[in-house]
């Protein structure tokens, strides 16, 4: 065994100073034959026949030499190390083909590495909270309201937590949007301009259901969920960082929060997040006991539960539907049809960027296949070439395996320069990624280029020759015969090469028809009005801390000062607030009631908004009917509402909606009866690709809410009239922060980024297979057309006509292209309807997408054809002859 | 680069090679192949460059151990001793060879029967 390691040390010593000990053994038999040459010479030889009798006696010594080498390194290493200069040098000597390889390959291998880092971040990387797989999230669902992932009722959570039997502890935090983390603005003050943080809202068993610990001091109690307790914080690693230097007597110091004193707890690590990267602090919710135990409506908590150790998801959903149907018997009123989802924390997580990252994933992988095939189509047509050579070094004893696998690390060395050039091309790709598709990327996603995707990336290099070497170094080694240099090894050469045209283009086909379905469906999007003029427009939210503005006229008050402030600013044309701003993914919603209808027949999900009279002006959103709000629809007024379209045509279809009433709640609630005044167009709410729903509109004369969204339609551009707003707003109070700062044409353009950044990207991999098939289809007939120019020549002596020749040449390299076309528009079909979900007012059946995708094939294929068939209609016929 | 039949032929030669530097104390690559044809009185021929493919196998299993000299004609020679390890490993070979020559030279004495 031993004796075994030492030759092992011995060898792989020998691979290094190979120069030095070649020149140790050349002495060496100089030596040998000195001697042997003295022992003839004192037999009485001459002393020049000694020595040529002692070469001969030694054997030849160029082989001893060879031998010698052989035996002294690792034989495997040392062919492999042989072939790789070889590859290295095969590659400088054709240099069109191997810039076209390796960039072809580093698209490849670098687009395919990019879309891993995203996948990764969002889809595989575990949570940073302990035992992550055991946590999951809980909704809400109610089929009456089309809820299948609802944010839940505080009383409802509550009852969660106390009937459950498969949970260790369900925790709480307050989402108040979709948009983003849910977090709120919380605004830090005492040092300079008040700096806007995002702050959630938490109950105070959460980190502990989380498996979070602090880096420093502590997390929440469960007496902190409740109101009363000392004003604590946990904050992020970043805003530690960020805000107070580090500073490492943090814990107990006080900071100001939105007008409160706040004590700091804790600081978590810096790899912690929840629920996503962008919250920078935690507070206990401190809400009233009273409102776990009452507050069934409205619904404004995320909950997270930790499934209990031996408990599947499938029996903690079984457990939940129980306590769901026990809370709908006891809660008639609130709780109808109302039930429970589970779904698994990170699921949950990625649930949103799931499908248009897996048709990524698709594509990119698409994109991979005919990259290889490409090359493996290049490499055939070179083999032909490269027929000599191999059949030489087939003569000179190189053995089948042997060149096989000489052909398959010149691959290999192909690859691995496309490899490296590829994860530079996935280094740029992650920064265009961040900055284009930030809404596609959910806030928990960090996406980095850390040793898996170094992985990834040389897993990749490794697959490729593997996929597109194999074939092309079989027959060459095959074909490695002087004797065989048949037409039957070349027809066969071709037929491969034609299948293979015949595959990138049923790829390709893919690809451009999803391209096409997805730039399809975005046209139409661009084309939805989305009810208001985006253009020229600012909009940033304000909100007043409750503790310096208590009661709802202190906050009218300030909200009117403001709006007077910045509509008496130059270049300011109209200016107005609403609780919330369309396409940002939050609204209010509760129940209505129209008057005269039913018991049971009322709204449950009606969307209402709080403005200042002057909102639609601002927005451009046009009156239909009656009158907009104005100054007269103050508190000591009848109540009144202007309504949306969507609401008149549900519920007044054919009659005029002014003067009808509605209140806003259930019949039984006997709320105030609101007068409709007016009817204005819709605006889009939840998304531009989403119908808009009936919707309210009030004055906050008549109810006023906080925070506000103010809009400001302005002649100045964007940052001068953001610059200004901020002036007036701080002139009310100096500690008001603007936050969500934007531009209509940005909050319409965001709301589009997502489906946009798809379709550039599918529309990038699509357009870089149509380049390689068009290469692919180019390449083998140009092959084509060199090999017979002399029977085009005698053709055309013959007479035959140029045009004839160009058509029977086109015939030809469109064949593969008609056979893959049609493979491609099967395969397209069976995997567009997966992506049905990513389309808007476009089937997957498109019968003009797929016309399209089939008249750009037939062009860029018929393109590539032309130029060898034009060449094939110019062959000399004089020159063909007198090759023959 | 080897069947079964040269590698008998190897380690045959091997067994040589160390016998003889055991016998004779250091010597060079010639000395060596000189001396395995002495002994044989020329029944074996060998083509003296194989010498230095045993040498350097017996080296890599540490048998061996090698350094310049100079011979007894005033030439500069890689010169070979044997090692603890060489001898041990000889007189194993030597044992093991003596046992299969002697089953090989009964079974030959028994053939003609």
């Amino acid at each position: 065994m031993l004796t075994r390691l030492f030759v092992l040390i011995a060898r792989i010593r020998g691979l290094f100073g190979a120069a030095r000990l070649d020149d140790d053994f050349a002495a060496e038999l100089a030596a040998h034959v000195d001697l042997l040459a003295d022992d003839y010479v004192r037999r009485g030889m001459t002393r020049d026949d000694a020595r040529r009798a002692a070469l001969i006696r030694l054997g030849g010594t160029v082989q001893l030499k060879e031998q010698h080498r052989e035996d002294r390194g690792v034989p495997f290493i040392d062919a492999a190390a042989q072939d790789v200069r070889y590859g290295l040098r095969a590659l400088r000597r054709h240099p069109a083909y191997s810039i076209v390889a390796v960039a072809t390959l580093a698209i490849g291998i670098g687009a395919g590495t990019a879309v891993f880092s995203v996948a990764r971040a969002v889809l595989l990387r575990p949570l940073p909270y302990a035992d992550p797989v055991a946590l999951v999230r809980v909704f809400e669902t109610n089929p009456l309201k089309n809820w299948t992932r609802n944010i839940a009722a505080p009383a409802n959570y509550a009852d969660w937590k106390a009937r459950n039997t498969s949970f260790t502890d369900i925790a709480a935090y307050e989402q108040f949007s979709e948009n983003g983390s849910g977090a709120g603005d919380v605004f830090l003050t005492g040092s300079g301009e008040p700096q806007g943080l995002k702050a959630l809202g938490v109950t105070g068993n959460l980190f502990r259901v989380l498996g979070a610990p602090p880096l420093v001091g502590r997390t929440f109690t469960d007496a902190e969920t409740f109101e009363g307790q000392a004003r604590v914080v946990v904050l992020s690693y970043g805003l530690w960082q960020s805000a107070f230097g580090q500073d490492p007597n943090i814990v107990g110091r006080t900071v100001t929060l939105s007008g409160r004193t706040y004590d700091v707890a804790g600081v978590m690590p810096a790899d912690f997040f929840f629920p996503g990267r962008d919250v920078q602090l935690w507070l206990p919710v401190a809400y009233q006991p009273s409102i776990f135990t009452t507050a069934r409506r409205p619904h404004w908590l995320g909950v997270v539960a930790r499934r209990k150790a031996g408990v599947s998801l499938e029996r903690a959903q079984e457990d939940m539907n129980g306590v769901a149907r026990a809370l709908e018997r006891q809660y008639p009123d609130t709780n109808t049809q109302m039930g429970v989802r589970l779904e698994r924390l990170h699921d949950s997580f990625a649930f949103a960027p799931r499908p248009a990252l897996l048709m990524l994933s698709g594509a990119v992988g698409l994109l991979f296949l005919i990259v290889c095939a490409n090359i493996a189509n290049l490499q055939l047509g070179r083999a032909a070439a490269r027929a000599r050579e191999i059949a030489i070094r087939s003569a000179l004893g190189a053995g089948r395996r042997r060149l096989i696998r000489q052909l398959f690390t010149e691959s290999l060395v192909l690859s691995a320069v496309g490899g490296a050039l590829g994860f530079a091309i996935a280094i740029a790709a992650r920064a265009a990624l961040l900055r284009f598709a930030a809404s596609t990327i959910p806030l928990h996603a960090d996406v980095r280029l850390d040793a898996g995707v170094v992985l990834f990336d040389a897993a990749l290099t490794i697959v490729a020759p593997l996929v597109f070497a194999v074939v092309p170094a079989l027959r060459s080694a095959a074909a490695g015969r002087l004797n065989d240099r048949g037409d039957g090894a070349a027809r066969e050469t071709r037929a491969l090469r034609n299948a293979l045209v015949g595959a990138e283009v049923a790829l390709s086909i893919v690809l451009v028809v999803g391209a096409v379905l997805l730039s399809r469906s975005l046209l139409r999007l661009e084309a939805v009005d989305p009810g208001f003029d985006r253009a020229r427009v600012v909009a940033f939210t304000v909100t007043l801390p409750s503790a310096r503005y208590p009661t709802r006229p202190d906050r009218l008050r300030a909200l009117e000062e403001i709006e007077r402030r910045l509509r008496a600013q130059a270049g300011v044309q109209a200016v107005g607030a609403a609780s919330t701003l369309a396409l940002r993914g939050f609204t209010w919603t509760g129940d209505a009631t129209v008057e005269g209808r039913a018991a049971d027949d009322y709204e449950r999900e009606l969307r209402h908004k709080s403005i200042t009279p002057d909102y639609f002006r601002a927005m451009g959103i046009r009156l239909l009917a009656g009158r907009f709000l104005d100054e007269r629809d103050a508190g000591d007024r009848p109540l009144v509402a202007v309504v949306n379209r969507a609401l008149a045509q549900r519920y007044f279809r054919g009659e005029d909606a002014i003067g009808k009433r509605i209140t806003f709640g259930r019949p039984q609630d006997r709320a105030p009866w609101v007068t409709i005044v007016g009817v204005v167009a819709d605006e889009q709410q939840d998304a531009m690709d989403k119908a808009a729903q009936p919707q309210a509109y009030v004055s906050i004369r008549q109810q006023v809410q906080n925070p506000m969204t103010f809009v400001v339609r302005s002649s100045l551009d964007p940052s001068a009239a953001i610059a200004s707003a901020r002036r007036e707003v701080q002139a009310v109070d100096r500690d008001l922060a603007l936050t969500a700062v934007t531009t209509l044409e940005r909050v319409v353009s965001e709301a589009m980024g997502d489906h946009r950044f798809r379709t550039a990207l599918l529309s990038a991999f699509a357009g870089a297979s149509l380049f390689l098939a068009a290469l692919g289809i180019y390449g083998v007939l140009a092959y084509f057309v060199s090999q017979r120019a002399r029977e085009l020549g005698i053709r055309l002596a013959l007479g035959a006509k140029p045009q004839e020749l160009f058509g029977m040449v086109v015939g030809q390299g469109l064949r593969p292209v008609a056979g893959g076309a049609a493979v491609g528009v099967a395969g397209a079909i069976a995997l567009t309807t997966v992506a049905r979900s990513l389309l808007f007012g476009v089937r997957p059946l498109d019968p003009p997408t797929y016309a399209v995708a089939i008249g750009v094939l037939a062009a860029i294929a018929f393109a590539a054809c032309a130029i060898p068939a034009l060449r094939a209609t110019r062959v000399d016929p004089l020159v063909a002859l007198r090759d023959e | 680069m080897g069947g079964s039949k040269s590698d008998i032929l190897q380690g045959t030669l091997d067994l040589m090679v160390l016998q003889t530097l055991e016998a004779m104390g250091p010597l060079h690559g010639y000395g060596v192949a000189r001396r395995i044809e002495q002994i044989s009185d020329d029944v074996l021929q060998l083509n003296q460059g194989t010498i230095y493919a045993s040498l350097l196998r017996l080296q890599q299993r540490r048998w061996i151990a090698a350094a310049w000299g100079t011979s007894e004609n005033n030439r500069k020679a890689k010169f070979y001793t044997i090692t603890r390890a060489g001898r041990r490993q000889l007189s194993a070979e030597t044992e093991h060879w003596e046992r299969i020559a002697g089953v090989i030279g009964r079974l030959l004495r028994l053939a003609p029967r």
